[in-house]
């Protein structure tokens, strides 16, 4: 009998064992379906006339490779390019590129054809490439040039015509329907090596309730989650992960103030704002309350300003001028959360006898803004605020922290903004899908996912 | 205007007044069968949207009971601390629970009125609902409620319940709102549309209305033309209707029901005013069909007028015609005419009668001619007798005379033979004048016309006699001339008529024996020339007067009787007309009309002087 016993728990040990190393061991196959509410119209990186956003970072990590990559430490590490350096002063930077490298379409990787990628991504600069290395030349110094390279949209993309791109990531694009649907394929011969995972299929335009629908009854495997809906996602239906508060939402004024009477006005409606409940109650807890434009987490002094709201305070601004004229408030009509913002905030201003008015139409005072902050490094993500937001740019970029907080200090002075909420973003997965990650930008990392049983 | 003009007028009349009296008739007919339906159709609608207005409610409220028994909101009841982590707690459950029971409103209210969560505006958590004072808790009957929204207000069914778990309560305010939808849903007939109004602001506003048919193009329906009766609802507080044109087309018309549609609280604020709308155009076109109708008819009618009068002419004015022209044959003198008889109707009979009548008249004639003739010859015969017998006496007696005296008294025969023999001659010579006279009526001539004044001719008669009229002595006549002197010329025999003349002129002598006043007078009378004989004689009685032209008849003592039978005689050889007026003891006049006919005179006709020495009696 105990014979018999010591031999079930052994077998029965073994087995466990044989399983639990089974299941952590990645296997190849299978097709992610991925759905995202963004709608994107194109895939090119480098495209401005379309909006930065978490999901179209995501698809051009799949796609597309930078020269560098920065990790979740900051880090800077060898993407396309093996190695660079700096030279007049940070204002000439020379990437060597690795060999080998092939672009989807078989086409090798080139200086010239880099080159041609970061001059149209960046007019402005200037770069040339020769058969193994691309060289950028400034007139300023870049002593983080090598972060900027490898921000999404400096992405390196060989462009033949208007609609053809050819990326050297470790997906290639199978059939493209923009703002629909996209398909993308194992790259077999990828660099990195080929992924795990046999395809992606995303689906494009989907609401977060369809998205949570689809998770749970089967039809999506990966999907975006509303901050103010993560409070409520069940850990039966999969796993969440959220990134750090990589999203800024802010109210941006569209011209500066026009005299002393306006600038008590929109310090009124910073202080009336109530944060606070705002945070608590229609983001169901998600993200953190902001007073500056860069989270604590990229600058280090994020708490420093205030986001408090003074509901008397604000009266006593309002009432100091005599006549207050209603404004309009704009914010994104496809947005829900957007919209139960601008009215809660329309609410808050009505009490500090301000007049607001919510409109998802037309041309507005001022606008209510998601925007996605584009890396960790602070200089260049208060610089991409400022561009998003018309603020006067940093001089002394890349200089101390106390320049870093005096610059974002007199952006904020220009009475042109009120930051509201950092938030990060959410997404989640079935239990099947393995090894992924979100990056700190908020996208997406795929590019060793695979999912637990072959589909 | 000719019998058939008139038929045609008469029946065109006729048909015209006939067919505008039914066109008046069906017209005030259908306007109050439509202003009646019009009314019941209003009051049923009213009655449906009053039934559909209750039947929302119900509902309504049945799903907030429903909403209020279930668990998640009982256990939110307990649940409740009235801190702010509430609302973060609660802040979807009012959204999701409006989902699930398919409310437009749906809010969850704690003790103090507080929103603990708020499906049609989310943002407002932690705010008082302005409306909870008016909703009491006992209120349990659905009610109307204007509810403020982010961007807007909507009129809306409410119902309120109240959860309680403890001495903890919450407050569950769900409502549907009152929208195109629920206009669309009511049961409308084709013609028939709903609007709702909703009562905000001081002034009327189109963008409060809401038409569930939208901005019908054809025709444009500008909103602003409600606005009078809206202002009216408000003004009055009661139900209105009136009349809306949408066009200077009245079919584009529509007849509304203003209907008020209140709140509840102490006030009952006016919160919407239902517009029920029919439209005309059924009405209107329906009248101008009956219109064109009987404009169609009436041309119609007025056309078959015009046919029927020319057949009915065909068939009734011909022998009309016919008749009118036998008649007046008749009436010149033609007696022998008759009638075409078609048909048995009255005309037919009339025909008839009118064909017996001239047969019978003929008939008449012919045997009134042939007994005049008859009496004429005994008239004659008795004459002749009694002129004849007159100097046949004398002679007779002479005769025997002569034969007595050769007998008896030979020596006397001479002498008596002397004297009979002159007064045989004298009785012979009187006899032959009187033989004379007879055998020249009967060879009375026919008129030679020229053309003659008939002045000139009284004027000779005058003169002829006026020795006559002098020699009478005490007894003398006075001759009066009258005369027209711008008298036309006629065409005449002025011997003929110079006779004639003389005729009555004697006539009117012996009828005034002891004198008298002769008038001779002449004049125009209805474009012919009338010469007037009068004497203040005895005058004749109306019997003598009707026989005095019989040939023979006098009214003398002596005389053929022959004179005035001339007269008649050469007058109606003129074509003319001779007359008596007379009364006994008034005297007599003789009225001679002639016609003018101066176209009978031929070119070269002889012209006669009439001179005072041709007389005949």
């Amino acid at each position: 009998m105990k014979r018999f016993v010591f031999h079930c728990l052994a077998v029965s040990s073994l087995t466990l064992a044989t399983l639990a190393h089974a299941e952590t061991r990645p296997e190849y196959g299978g097709t992610l379906r991925l759905t995202m509410h963004a709608v994107p119209s194109t895939l090119d990186p480098a495209d401005s006339r379309v909006p930065d956003s978490f999901a179209r970072r995501s698809l051009t990590s799949l796609i597309f490779d930078t020269l560098v990559v920065v990790d979740d430490a900051g880090r800077t590490k060898p993407g396309l390019a093996e190695s660079w350096q700096a030279a007049k002063g940070n204002q000439r930077w020379q990437f060597r590129l690795r060999h080998g490298v092939r672009f989807h379409d078989g086409t090798p990787l080139t200086g010239e054809i880099v080159a041609a990628s970061l001059r149209f991504a960046n007019p402005g600069w200037s770069v040339r490439g020769d058969a193994d290395s691309v060289t950028i030349d400034s007139e300023a110094s870049q002593p983080e040039l090598p972060v900027e390279v490898a921000l999404p949209r400096n992405a390196i993309a060989k462009r033949d015509g208007q609609e053809k791109l050819s990326g050297t990531g470790p997906f290639r694009i199978l059939d493209w329907q923009p703002g629909k649907k996209l398909t993308l394929a194992a790259e077999e011969d990828c660099w990195r090596g080929r992924p795990f995972l046999d395809g992606i299929e995303v689906e494009m335009g989907r609401s977060f309730h369809d998205q949570a629908t689809a998770l749970e009854v089967g039809r999506a495997d990966l999907i975006e989650v509303a901050p103010e809906q993560s409070h409520h996602f069940s850990p039966a239906k999969g796993r969440l992960a959220s990134s750090q508060p990589v999203e800024l939402i802010v109210l941006v004024f569209a011209r500066d103030s026009s005299s002393p009477d306006d600038k008590l006005l929109r310090s009124a409606l910073g202080l009336s704002v109530e944060r606070g409940s705002i945070q608590s109650v229609l983001l169901q807890g998600a993200g953190q309350a902001a007073g500056g434009l860069l989270p604590t987490w990229i600058s280090g002094y994020g708490f420093v300003f205030s986001s408090q709201a003074d509901l008397q305070k604000a009266r006593q601004l309002r009432d100091q001028v005599q006549t207050a004229r209603l404004w309009t408030l704009g914010y994104d009509g496809s947005d829900p959360l957007a919209r139960v913002l601008v009215e809660r905030i329309a609410l808050n201003a009505k009490d500090a006898r301000l007049s607001l008015v919510p409109t998802a139409v037309g041309l507005t005072d001022l606008r209510l803004l998601r925007i996605p902050l584009a890396c960790a490094d602070p200089w260049i993500a208060l610089e991409n605020v400022a561009a998003q937001t018309d603020l006067p740019r940093a001089q002394n970029k890349w200089s101390s922290a106390e320049e870093l907080f005096s610059a974002e200090k007199a952006a904020l002075a220009t009475d042109r903004v009120i930051p509201l909420f950092h938030l990060p973003v959410f997404y989640a997965a079935t239990s099947s899908l393995k090894n992924w990650t979100l990056r700190n930008n908020g996208s997406l990392e795929l590019s060793n996912a695979w999912l637990g049983a072959a589909k | 205007m000719s019998f058939r003009r008139k038929l045609l007028i008469v029946f065109a009349l006729t048909v015209f007044l006939s067919v505008a009296c039914v066109a008046i008739l069906v017209q005030w007919v259908t306007r109050n069968a439509f202003e009646k339906e019009e009314n019941q159709r209003a009051a049923a609608l009213v009655t449906q949207f009053q039934r559909e207005f209750t039947k929302r409610g119900d509902d309504v409220a049945r799903r907030v009971e429903a909403i209020a028994a279930s668990d998640s909101v009982m256990r939110m009841a307990q649940a409740l601390n009235g801190t702010s982590s509430d609302f973060a707690e609660y802040f979807d459950l009012a959204r999701a629970l409006a989902e699930n029971h398919q409310l437009d409103f749906l809010e969850i209210l704690d003790v103090r009125g507080t929103i603990v969560s708020s499906a049609q505006w989310p943002a407002k958590f932690g705010y008082p609902d302005p409306a909870f004072e008016s909703l009491a808790p006992s209120t349990q009957e659905p009610f109307l409620k204007l509810e403020d929204l982010q961007d807007s207000t909507a009129l809306g069914f409410f119902a309120v319940r109240v959860v309680r778990a403890g001495d903890r309560a919450v407050y569950v305010v769900g409502g549907r709102k009152l929208d195109k939808n629920f206009l669309s849903a009511l049961d409308l007939p084709a013609d028939t549309r709903a609007l709702l109004y909703q009562n905000r602001g001081d002034r009327f506003s189109p963008d409060l209305l809401l038409d569930p048919g939208g901005n019908d193009p054809n025709p444009p329906r500008p909103r602003e033309k409600l606005a009078p009766l809206v202002e009216a609802v408000r003004k009055y507080d009661q139900e209105i209707s009136g009349i809306v044109d949408w066009s200077s087309d009245r079919a584009d018309e529509e007849v509304f029901h203003a209907i008020p549609l209140r709140g509840v609280g102490k006030d009952r604020p006016l919160l919407g005013i239902l517009l029920i709308g029919n439209s005309r155009r059924s009405y209107v076109e329906l009248k101008r069909r009956i219109r064109d109708a009987a404009l169609l008819a009436g041309g119609g009618g007025i056309v078959l007028a015009i046919l029927l009068s020319s057949w009915a002419s065909a068939r009734v004015t011909r022998p009309v015609v016919e008749l009118a022209r036998a008649a007046q044959d008749v009436a010149s003198g033609n007696w022998n005419t008759s009638v075409e008889v078609e048909g048995h109707d009255e005309v037919a009979q009339l025909a008839d009668a009118f064909n017996r009548m001239t047969s019978e008249l003929l008939t008449q004639k012919e045997r009134l001619v042939q007994t005049e003739r008859v009496a004429a010859w005994r008239e004659l015969a008795r004459r002749l007798a009694h002129e004849l017998k007159n100097p046949l006496f004398p002679l007779q007696l002479t005769v025997e005379n002569l034969v007595r005296a050769k007998s008896q008294n030979p020596e006397m025969f001479e002498e008596i033979f002397r004297e009979s023999s002159e007064t045989l001659l004298a009785e012979i010579s009187n006899l032959k004048g009187i033989i004379n006279r007879f055998s020249e009526f009967s060879k009375m001539p026919q008129p030679h016309l020229q053309r003659v004044q008939v002045n000139e001719i009284v004027e000779a008669v005058s003169r002829l006699f006026q020795a006559q009229f002098q020699a009478r002595g005490s007894h003398a006549i006075v001759c009066r001339m009258q005369l027209d002197q711008h008298l036309k010329p006629i065409a005449a025999d002025p011997e003929l008529l110079h006779r004639a003349l003389s005729n009555l002129v004697l006539n009117a002598m012996d009828a005034m024996p002891n004198g008298g006043t002769l008038t001779l007078r002449t004049r125009e009378k209805d474009g012919k020339v009338a010469i007037e004989v009068s004497d203040t004689g005895s005058g004749l009685t109306p019997e003598e007067c009707a026989r005095i032209f019989t040939p023979y008849y006098t009214s003398k003592q002596h005389g053929t009787g022959l004179g005035l039978a001339i007269v008649q005689s050469v007058v109606s050889d003129h074509g003319g007309r001779i007359s008596v007026q007379s009364e006994p003891g008034k005297g007599t006049t003789f009225v001679i009309e002639l016609p003018s006919n101066l176209d009978a005179v031929p070119a070269t006709a002889p012209s006669k002087q009439v001179t005072a020495g041709n007389v005949s009696v």
